[in-house]
């Protein structure tokens, strides 16, 4: 079963032609017919409480209930509450469509009969969408059962100004050695290198994510996820001594922030590098305009010229429709509006910066920051979703989160740390 | 608890009264029968329920999925989980801080206001605030009081980046987290502790004091022997305290391993994506270790109840 | 004739009732540093929710105030939909503690006032019951309450109800009512019970009408607490309520860490807002706690 795991090449020239062709400027129409569908009042649950990405739901509805008529009730949780109560919610009294993410993620629950089977609104919206989306909505059945809103990369983030203060110019790091160097530059200037967080538990995934796949290859990162490799592999050492050689150049308390204490770091100018996904951008807006125009992203260096920068995390959001809620025909309605560029006109109409799925979204309009984001996801060939998405959830969350947050504590331990986690997976349940 | 005056008379009680009418019957019946249903409905089925489901498969969501797993879970807890040891070792190191150092002061400090030392109305206020706050509550003020951009490190002058880890290094945390526990626990103790204080009898003190004995004397060899059900209480509670330890440890560190305790590894695995029955074995474990003090005091309270 | 034979130990006492004297003074003060670092902690999120967070974060913790004033809090109160967390607090905690003082003192009654074979029984099952740990009992009443929705056509009968929360507080708390007011009632003479029976009361008037009225010390020590408690609960709500906005105001903190993540002082006056009850109860009914608990009692 977990063979199915992510075990697809995304053609990155297929996510290319997906997010390039907007040019064709066909924001606004539609192909779906214009009439209001009678589906009933519907609940949309929205995994967030933040500023930003709440505005954004909250345009989303209104649009939709503008177009349909029907009667919309976002509600608003946490997204720590959210995630740690999912499973409990979709059993019990789900809203009838909610905010969730792609990957094996969304594919458990599928199995598990909890997410309505939406292939039909997939054959109306389908064609706004490559290949490579369809195949991250699907399930391990065949059918889809997510429709993807917005994506971001996990790359190098850092700040025009301060580089340019320094003298360094990231685009030109291309490999290891070069960005060993620039943190040297760095710490040589009495700021940190690289700011890491990992309070939360998920955060350093995003580097051995990346560490992984640039040292060993797509492939290897994916078997690795669903257990066709093994931890105690050398390989997976050399993962971790490419890791420790980052260390000195992080903050000393990694373990006590979480990522938005890793984002102060580089907000307030006392770090370089910030490895995360671009999500945080908005916060920097929140913040002021020039902190968000300071801000740019480049993907991380190269290690192992057979990879190259080939691949790249970059998590796909997204709505589905929960299997035990009151209105699926709500949920699928309202799901079918969201994925459609009319839907997501609306929400890059906040002005907040989105970075949608769809292809028909105009990109020319894009920010140079979001063009940069593209750019990035442009130049990779394959796409992940980020470990805790990519793998079983009873092994990223309580083994692999602990585990890494363990080796952060004495990086010298790491063979007993890998042993420890590979005898865990071992002994996981059969799904 | 005084059970003294109670035998004979109940006796006499129930050979005079040998029989209820109908009518009391049917209340009595109400009476016992709802709190009973409630009580074994909801605490008694479900908790022997979770002790069965320790030895299945399955990850909560549909009942055909169940599939017997005999004592794989707790294979697996003791020698596949090295998280579980930390755990371990963080409730003891837990229990004997509280055991040793944050109940006996908290009986101390009872003591000392029962006696009516001089300002003992406030402090007995200032002690207890603590205990009405939730402990959701007091997790942020600690957590204001000691994060990187927090009071301890501002006044140690360090930025950011440099911040002593208060909550992340492993060598401050749990000392961190007693500390906050124990700014609770001392007020909650005290407060039971008053309360059994204010029932023994002021002339077994008044006639230690005359025939010459210091405070501390009069504690020891007077009001502590008298005090030994409440005593049983304090220690029972101390110890449940201790190992069901939950919420302030979830508003720091979520549900991350940070700072592993048994009553965060139930919830990790039982609640969330990755639910299976192995948090209903970490449930039952922490039910076993519990299970111990609650016996000895049941024993203890009830053994002059059993005629 | 006695006097003589006092006089020589008279200043002996002195002596000890006065190094004790000082010894209490000592103590006192002892006590009273620490009463201080004890609301330290309070006093500090307090201060800190009076000042906006840009000037922390531009000139540190001890930057001097420029600007002090409610304004985080009345950001907190308009962003926290205070009015619907307050309202489910107390449509959660006050049938909850009724029903655990009425339920509790029944049991109590029954087990003190007549000698049933099952008595002692009783008494082990809920006061055992009381120092379950609730993780224990998590997933199976998740279940029932599921099922139970299900047998009634109605999903949210009981999960994601504040009914289904108030019924798992009842049936965990009850025990610790029922160990408390038996513990009082038997410090109540026999012989009311039994002049009452004698003129023929029957059980329901031997409750209502002469034991009852008996409990108000314990009942009130008990309601403080147990509103308190469940006040502060923080798992339940959790766990077997799906919809955010019918979440008591203690649950909803957790929403807030995640929520006011840039802003902690922000965050310190929601925090205070949300306490704000509990530390109302506290002054206002400060004797009740230990007034009328009743902890062992070694009165002949």
């Amino acid at each position: 079963m977990l063979n199915k795991i992510s075990n697809h090449e995304v053609d990155r020239r297929l996510v290319l032609k997906g997010a390039a062709a907007g040019g064709l400027g066909i924001a606004g129409a539609t192909m779906l017919a214009g009439c209001a569908s009678d589906v009933g009042p519907l609940s949309f649950g929205v995994r967030t409480v933040d500023e930003s990405p709440v505005r954004q739901a909250e345009a989303l509805v209104a649009a939709y209930v503008a177009k349909t008529g029907n009667e919309v009730t976002p509600n608003f949780t946490e997204s720590n509450a959210f995630q740690n109560n999912l499973s409990q919610y979709l059993q019990g009294t789900p809203d009838d469509a909610f905010q969730w993410m792609a990957g094996y993620r969304m594919q458990f629950f599928a199995e598990q009969g909890l997410l309505v089977d939406i292939s039909d609104v997939w054959d109306e919206i389908g064609d706004q969408y490559s290949e490579s989306y369809k195949i991250a909505s699907t399930g391990l059945d065949g059918n889809q059962y997510f429709v993807p809103q917005s994506w971001y990369p996990w790359g190098l983030h850092f700040r025009k100004s301060m580089m340019a203060e320094i003298g360094l110019n990231p685009e030109d790091i291309y490999n290891w050695d070069d960005m060993m160097s620039a943190l040297e530059e760095l710490k040589g200037q009495g700021l940190i290198g690289l700011a890491s967080a990992d309070k939360g538990g998920w955060e350093a995934m995003g580097t051995f994510d990346i560490l992984n796949a640039r040292i060993n290859g797509y492939q290897f990162h994916v078997d690795l996820l669903a257990g066709r490799e093994k931890w105690t592999d050398d390989r997976v050492k050399e993962v971790f001594r490419h890791w420790e050689m980052l260390v000195p150049y992080m903050n000393t308390n990694v373990l006590d922030l979480e990522w938005d204490g890793a984002m102060q770091l580089l907000l307030q100018r006392q770090a370089g590098f910030f490895m995360n996904g671009s999500w945080f951008g908005a916060n920097f807006l929140e913040q002021s305009q020039e902190d968000y125009d300071d801000l740019w992203i480049v993907p991380f260096p190269e290690i192992n010229p057979d990879h190259g920068r080939d691949t790249i995390d970059a998590p796909i959001d997204g709505l589905c429709v929960a299997a035990n809620g009151s209105n699926a025909d709500g949920g699928k309605d309202f799901l079918k509006f969201a994925g459609d560029i009319e839907g997501v006109q609306a929400i890059i109409d906040v002005g907040i910066p989105y970075t949608s799925a769809n292809s028909l979204q105009d990109t020319s309009a894009y920010d140079p920051f979001q063009q940069q984001q593209l750019a990035v996801m442009a130049e990779a060939k394959y796409i992940t979703q980020f470990l805790d998405r990519d793998t079983r959830p009873d092994f990223a969350g309580p083994v692999v989160g602990p585990s890494f947050q363990e080796w952060f504590r004495d990086p010298s331990s790491v063979d007993s740390i890998l042993e420890s986690m590979q005898s865990q997976w071992d002994a996981l349940p059969p799904l | 608890m005084s059970v003294e005056t109670a035998a004979p008379s109940g006796k006499q009680v129930a050979r005079r009264r040998r029989f209820f009418t109908r009518q009391d019957k049917i209340t009595l019946g109400f009476f016992i029968g709802i709190p009973t249903f409630l009580h074994i409905a909801l605490v008694w089925f479900p908790a022997i329920a979770t002790i069965g489901l320790s030895f299945t498969y399955w990850t909560g969501i549909r009942f055909e999925d169940i599939q017997w797993a005999g004592t794989a879970n707790y294979e697996n807890i003791f020698f596949n989980t090295p998280i579980f040891w930390d755990a371990v070792r963080n409730n003891t190191i837990w229990i004997l801080w509280f055991f040793f150092i944050a109940t006996p002061l908290g009986v101390l400090l009872a003591y000392q206001i029962d006696r009516e030392i001089r300002g003992h109305k406030l402090y007995q206020s200032a002690y207890f605030l603590p205990v009405v706050l939730s402990l959701a509550v007091t997790g942020i003020i600690w957590n204001f009081l000691l994060r990187p951009d927090g009071f301890v490190n501002g006044l140690l002058g360090l930025p950011i980046s440099e911040a002593i880890s208060f909550f992340g290094d492993e060598r401050y945390n749990i000392w961190v987290i007693m500390i906050m526990a124990s700014w609770r626990h001392i007020g909650y103790i005290m407060l039971l502790y008053l309360a059994g204080l204010k029932a023994v009898d002021g002339a077994l003190r008044e006639a230690a004091t005359i025939d010459g004995a210091t405070e501390w004397q009069t504690f020891r060899k007077v009001v502590f022997p008298a005090m030994k059900p409440v005593n049983i209480i304090v220690i029972v509670i101390t110890i449940i305290e201790s190992l069901r330890a939950f919420d302030m440890v979830y508003i720091i560190y979520g549900s991350s391993g940070g700072l592993p305790i048994l009553g965060v590894l139930v919830f990790n695995n039982i609640a969330g994506e990755g639910a299976s029955m192995k948090g209903a074995a970490y449930a039952v474990i922490l039910f076993l270790l519990s299970i111990v003090p609650i016996i000895t005091y049941l024993q203890q309270q009830f053994k002059d109840d059993v005629r | 004739m006695t006097t003589t034979v006092k006089v020589p130990e008279l200043p002996k006492r002195k002596k000890k009732l006065y190094a004790q004297d000082i010894k209490d003074r000592f103590i006192s003060i002892f006590i009273g540093i620490f009463a201080v670092v004890w609301v330290f902690p309070i006093v500090w999120t307090l201060w800190s929710s009076l000042r906006p967070y840009a000037e922390i974060r531009a000139g540190g913790v001890f930057s001097p105030p420029q600007e002090l004033g409610v304004f985080n809090y009345t950001e907190a109160i308009d962003r926290m939909q205070l009015p619907t967390y307050f309202t489910n607090t107390v449509l959660i905690t006050l049938p909850a503690v009724f029903l655990i003082l009425l339920l509790g003192s029944l049991i109590a009654f029954v087990v003190t006032r007549y000698s049933f074979k099952f008595n002692v029984a009783m008494l082990l099952l809920f006061t055992a019951g009381n120092l379950l740990p609730p993780q224990l009992v998590f997933i199976p009443v998740f279940k029932l309450y599921l099922l139970l929705g299900d047998l009634v056509g109605d999903r949210r009968f009981l999960y994601d109800n504040h009914w289904g929360v108030i019924l798992i507080h009842v049936a965990f708390q009850m025990g610790f009512a029922t160990f408390v007011l038996s513990s009082y009632m038997k410090t109540i003479p026999k012989e009311i019970s039994e002049s009452a029976m004698v003129d023929g009361a029957s059980v329901f008037t031997h409750y209502f009408r002469v034991m009852l009225p008996l409990l108000r010390p314990p009942l009130a020590s008990l309601g403080v607490l147990m509103i308190t408690w469940i006040y502060n609960d923080f798992f339940w709500a959790l766990v077997l309520m799906s919809t955010d906005n019918k979440r008591p105001i203690t649950s909803a903190l957790g929403r807030l860490t995640g929520e006011f993540v840039t802003d902690y002082n922000l965050l310190a006056a929601g925090a205070m807002i949300a306490a704000l009850p509990t530390l109302i109860v506290f002054f206002v009914l400060r004797k009740q706690f230990v007034g009328g608990l009743t902890l062992g009692s070694t009165k002949g």
